[in-house]
């Protein structure tokens, strides 16, 4: 077969986080009832006006902002007409001539090479009704009617499917950290179409759009698939038409969809039910305020901590947690041993009970105490183990815990070294064994430790101290 | 005489989802190339982009604050659509058509 290359070009929406909807006041929420989250302007009522949600166009400064795209600061909205049961209103209010940012960029890695992918627009719009299909008939559910969109449109810059799911793994990461979506693709609140086509040359090919791909997985194979059924449509001589497709996970191929309007057939115009909206630049700075740290700074600022590449990964991938730890870096305190309990013994207690950091007893000042013990030995990793229910669960502090659990680890050398003296006279075969090169002796010697401690020692402390008496 | 060819009208019925019989089909063959003449005009006025040309009001948009206030309950939602199915508003089936 010809080398082709391919040509493709990604639109995601984003269901924006927010209390209200973009244009009316019922609540922007998700798993509500059957049509109770719904008003009238929902509804698209005759006499009923649209008012701009303020949040919403913060939201959208700030999204324009993290993905570098220059912010509008005169826009307008418009209207998108097209006759279809999910929006009664028969169009939709969106922005086609002014979006809200234009000209940005994301920047991803792909097997070691760096690469900015183009953005070419992000616009504010709302969302359209929910349907369900059943026989011949079709079940509206105007809850999502109206819920805020943001959605984002890359420059055709894209080649391959490594570079598609790289940016949209990179995207979804910049919108979830910055708190402007859940981007959960499961729920719909982030949904990926992708452009495809091929050609030869610097021509570009007749392109086919594949609709609502549901998991970033999926856009890979989707574009795959989409680039082969394309060569070979080509290498028997035929054309390929313009026209939209959905991807069926379960034959892992592109299926044609129904013809439906493009271009000039949605004749945008102006919304005149809402004036022009100019942002000054305090109410822009004022949006960008409450934007958290994002990603790529975090990386930079764990590694100077000293954090692990898969530290790092870790913490970040867990938003909540990171929160918390970020908090944590206002202390002063061993983050080797704090980021180590986060993400092992407390991860997995939060884990366990579903529940979020913020939701527990265990207050910065309660942690700080738990690593400085940790650190001095006056803690051991098995006892973390007994009260990190306590710890979580209660108000209680370290020093009350440690007489509820009973715990006195002792860290007094000299009397460590009593006792290793005494192990040592009662077992000279071992202390033979280990002077002969067994070194499994020494685990036989450590356990004889810990039964005359009655495990009461820390554990790493006595093990130093009793190699460091065997090899005198 | 000056008209739209059969293929246009059929392509903007098929917009607004209206069938259209042979009669019909000709007699808007003329009359949507008049209206599209009368726009055509419209067009060549000169400030035809100007962005005050588009909005009556030169106010900058109010903003809402983002409180949620009253909804309907769902009896009420659909009371006025002339088919329901449970809480749903029913449709005709929107794919495939």
């Amino acid at each position: 077969m010809t080398n082709y290359v391919p040509t493709i070009g990604i639109e995601v929406h984003v269901e924006v986080k927010s209390k209200s909807k973009l244009f009316s006041n019922s609540a922007n929420t998700y798993g509500m009832a059957t049509n109770t989250d719904v008003n009238v302007i929902d509804l698209g009522y005759p006499g009923t006006l649209p008012t701009i949600n303020k949040e919403i166009i913060k939201q959208g400064i700030r999204a324009a902002h993290i993905l570098n795209c220059n912010i509008t600061h005169k826009m307008h909205f418009d209207r998108k007409n097209y006759f279809y049961p999910d929006n009664p209103k028969n169009y939709q209010i969106t922005q086609n001539r002014t979006p809200i940012g234009t000209n940005g960029y994301v920047e991803i890695e792909v097997d070691g090479i760096k690469k900015k992918i183009e953005i070419e627009e992000i616009h504010i719009e709302e969302d359209t009704c929910k349907s369900a299909h059943r026989g011949n008939v079709s079940l509206l559910d105007f809850n999502r009617a109206g819920v805020p969109l943001i959605e984002i449109v890359t420059k055709p810059c894209i080649n391959n499917s490594k570079e598609a799911t790289s940016y949209l793994t990179k995207l979804k990461e910049l919108l979830f950290y910055a708190n402007i979506s859940d981007c959960k693709m499961e729920e719909g609140s982030m949904r990926c179409d992708a452009n495809v086509s091929i050609s030869k040359d610097n021509t570009l090919g007749v392109k086919t759009e594949i609709k609502n791909i549901s998991s970033i997985h999926n856009v890979g194979l989707a574009i795959l698939e989409e680039i082969n059924r394309q060569k070979e449509i080509l290498e028997s001589g035929n054309t390929i038409k313009e026209e939209t497709r959905r991807f069926d996970d379960k034959q892992n191929k592109t299926i044609l969809m129904r013809v439906k309007e493009t271009g000039n057939d949605y004749r945008y115009f102006i919304e005149p039910d809402i004036p022009y909206l100019e942002l000054t630049d305090e109410f822009i700075t004022d949006a960008l305020k409450t934007l958290p740290l994002l990603p790529d700074e975090l990386r930079e600022k764990y590694k100077k901590i000293g954090l692990t590449p898969l530290q790092i990964e870790k913490i970040i991938a867990n938003r909540a947690l990171n929160s918390y730890f970020l908090g944590l870096l206002e202390y002063k305190t061993n983050y080797t041993i704090a980021i180590n309990l986060l993400l092992s013994d407390i991860a997995s207690y939060l884990n366990k009970h579903n529940k979020l950091i913020t939701d527990t007893n265990l207050t910065y000042d309660k942690l700080v105490t738990v690593i400085n013990s940790l650190e001095s030995g006056e803690l051991s990793n098995k006892n973390i183990k007994e009260i990190i229910p306590s710890l979580m669960e209660t108000d209680k502090t370290l020093e009350q815990l440690k007489d509820e659990f009973n715990i006195k680890n002792i860290t007094d050398n000299s009397f460590i070294k009593d006792i290793i003296t005494k192990v040592i006279e009662n077992n000279p075969d071992s202390v033979n064994d280990y002077k002969n090169g067994h070194d499994r002796a020494i685990k036989y010697l450590m356990g004889q430790v810990m039964k005359e401690t009655k495990g009461s020692v820390n554990p790493k402390i006595a093990n130093d101290l009793l190699i460091d008496t065997l090899n005198k | 005489m000056d008209k739209l060819s059969r293929e246009e009208v059929l392509h903007v019925a098929h917009l607004a989802r209206l069938s259209l019989t042979d009669e019909e089909i000709e007699k808007f063959r003329v009359q949507l190339k008049v209206l599209m003449n009368d726009i055509d005009k419209i067009k060549e006025v000169k400030d035809y982009d100007d962005e005050e040309m588009y909005t009556p009001v030169d106010t900058n948009a109010r903003l809402r604050e983002d409180v949620v206030g009253e909804m309907l309950n769902a009896k009420d939602a659909i009371a006025n659509a002339p088919c329901k199915n449970g809480n749903f508003i029913e449709v005709p089936v929107m794919i495939n058509e």
